[in-house]
């Protein structure tokens, strides 16, 4: 028998803000709609081990796409985006991402992401809160500095290496070295949407003085954080779900700020209690 | 939190031999480290040392060398308490890496930190290092 993974991937059009992009999408499984955001500068491999997850996809059709300029996804088709200095908007991000559920036809999806993905879990449930069965932010909080770096695209290092080295602290020593270097390797992928994406994590995404204009009753809000993310700690999750009406803190021990992708294993424990949360797990499942 | 100190400090003179035979032997470093030509300075408070490296393999490590007695192009710089979390085989969040201490604690990267970062694979690693051969403070 061949070894074929029951994970399949196809390419969608998604037209926003008079952009047509070309959007490449793994799924697997059936159910409540479960969409996944990578983080900064990566791509939808991060997934791969929540893809392949028998007891999630059993009642979860989980989608995991590359965001426009990662991975699979190219930049717009239709401009000249080599004239211009990328750099993600919330804006631009939220509304993308409500327009690829549309093109798909998801109802009532929930939606997950880490770190650029968290950030933009938390402006969803602002912007959006009808839209969202609910959200699960991943690494994320209100505010998160400091990473919009010249370095990540400085001409005279070598880009590769300083991306993918330089987010390797924010895994945990515990994780398999393995997965660990699996996430490294994407990462010197990407430096080119590095940046731009990091523009909305560190300087476009701020939402210290609208956490509570987040209303958790309306569209659920559980965040999950790993010990060892530098970027986004525990204290900043607990300090962001504070302030969000009925939202939901999960810490987690001894993982970092690529859960999905350094340790599935450990990250997985904490995502089911999660969609238990949520209630998004059906009976037999949960048995 | 406070990190876990070393069950005992390693002698100045032994740390710099196991650094450098754990740095000379190690795979990764010798593997990825061709390019891997530079001087840095690690201030563990209690003592310092320059490292020199060509092509991957130590030179020469200089310890407590006097304030114009050898040339290194950035310096690692920390509480000899931070060091020693860093000197676990499993050290505690926030003492795992450089990046991680530079934001979370008292380490401060300085100097031509661009020749840190066209070496950043390898001084990480090299780095990673101490967690099996400890902090000689």
């Amino acid at each position: 028998m061949p070894r074929i993974s029951p994970v399949t991937g196809r390419y969608v059009t998604v037209d926003v803000d008079d952009i047509q992009y070309k959007v490449f999408y793994l799924e697997n499984g059936s159910g409540q709609p479960l969409v996944c955001q990578h983080t900064a500068g990566c791509h939808n491999h991060q997934w791969r081990g929540l893809l392949e997850d028998e007891e999630v996809t059993r009642d979860h059709r989980v989608i995991a796409y590359d965001l426009p300029r990662h991975g699979k996804s190219d930049p717009p088709e239709n401009t000249e985006w080599w004239k211009e200095e990328y750099r993600l908007t919330a804006d631009h991000y939220t509304k993308f991402i409500v327009a690829l559920c549309d093109e798909l036809e998801l109802d009532q999806p929930i939606f997950m992401g880490s770190s650029f993905g968290g950030n933009v879990a938390l402006q969803l449930a602002l912007r959006y809160p009808d839209r969202f069965r609910a959200v699960i932010p991943v690494e994320g909080a209100d505010y998160s500095p400091g990473f919009y770096l010249d370095w990540w695209q400085h001409p005279h290092a070598n880009a590769a290496q300083v991306c993918a080295s330089g987010v390797w602290d924010l895994m945990a020593p515990q994780s398999p070295e393995a997965d660990r270097w699996k996430t490294w390797f994407y990462y010197t992928q990407g430096s080119e949407a590095f940046k731009g994406d990091l523009y909305f994590y560190s300087v476009d995404h701020d939402l210290r003085d609208k956490l509570d204009q987040i209303d958790g009753e309306r569209c659920p809000v559980v965040m999950l954080t790993g010990t060892y993310d530098y970027l986004t700690t525990p204290d900043d999750g607990r300090r962001t779900a504070d302030h969000i009406k009925n939202a939901h803190f999960i810490e987690m021990e001894d993982i970092g700020h690529f859960p999905m992708s350094e340790n599935h294993e450990v990250f997985r424990r904490y995502l089911l209690q999660a969609l238990e949360r949520i209630g998004s797990r059906s009976a037999t499942a949960q048995a | 939190m406070t990190a876990t100190a070393s069950s005992s400090t390693v002698p100045v003179e032994e740390w710099v031999r196991s650094f450098t035979d754990a740095s000379d032997n190690d795979p990764e470093i010798q593997a990825h480290g061709k390019y891997f030509t530079c001087g840095y300075l690690l201030d563990m408070e209690n003592h310092h040392f320059v490292v020199r490296m060509i092509s991957g393999r130590v030179a020469e490590v200089a310890v407590d060398p006097g304030p114009l007695d050898v040339g290194y192009q950035f310096a690692i710089r920390a509480s000899a308490e931070t060091w020693r979390g860093f000197a676990t085989e499993i050290p505690a969040p926030m003492y795992h890496g450089i990046w991680a201490a530079t934001f979370r604690r008292d380490m401060k990267l300085e100097g031509d930190v661009l020749v840190l970062m066209q070496n950043l694979r390898c001084i990480t690693r090299q780095i990673e290092l101490l967690r099996t051969v400890r902090v000689p403070v």
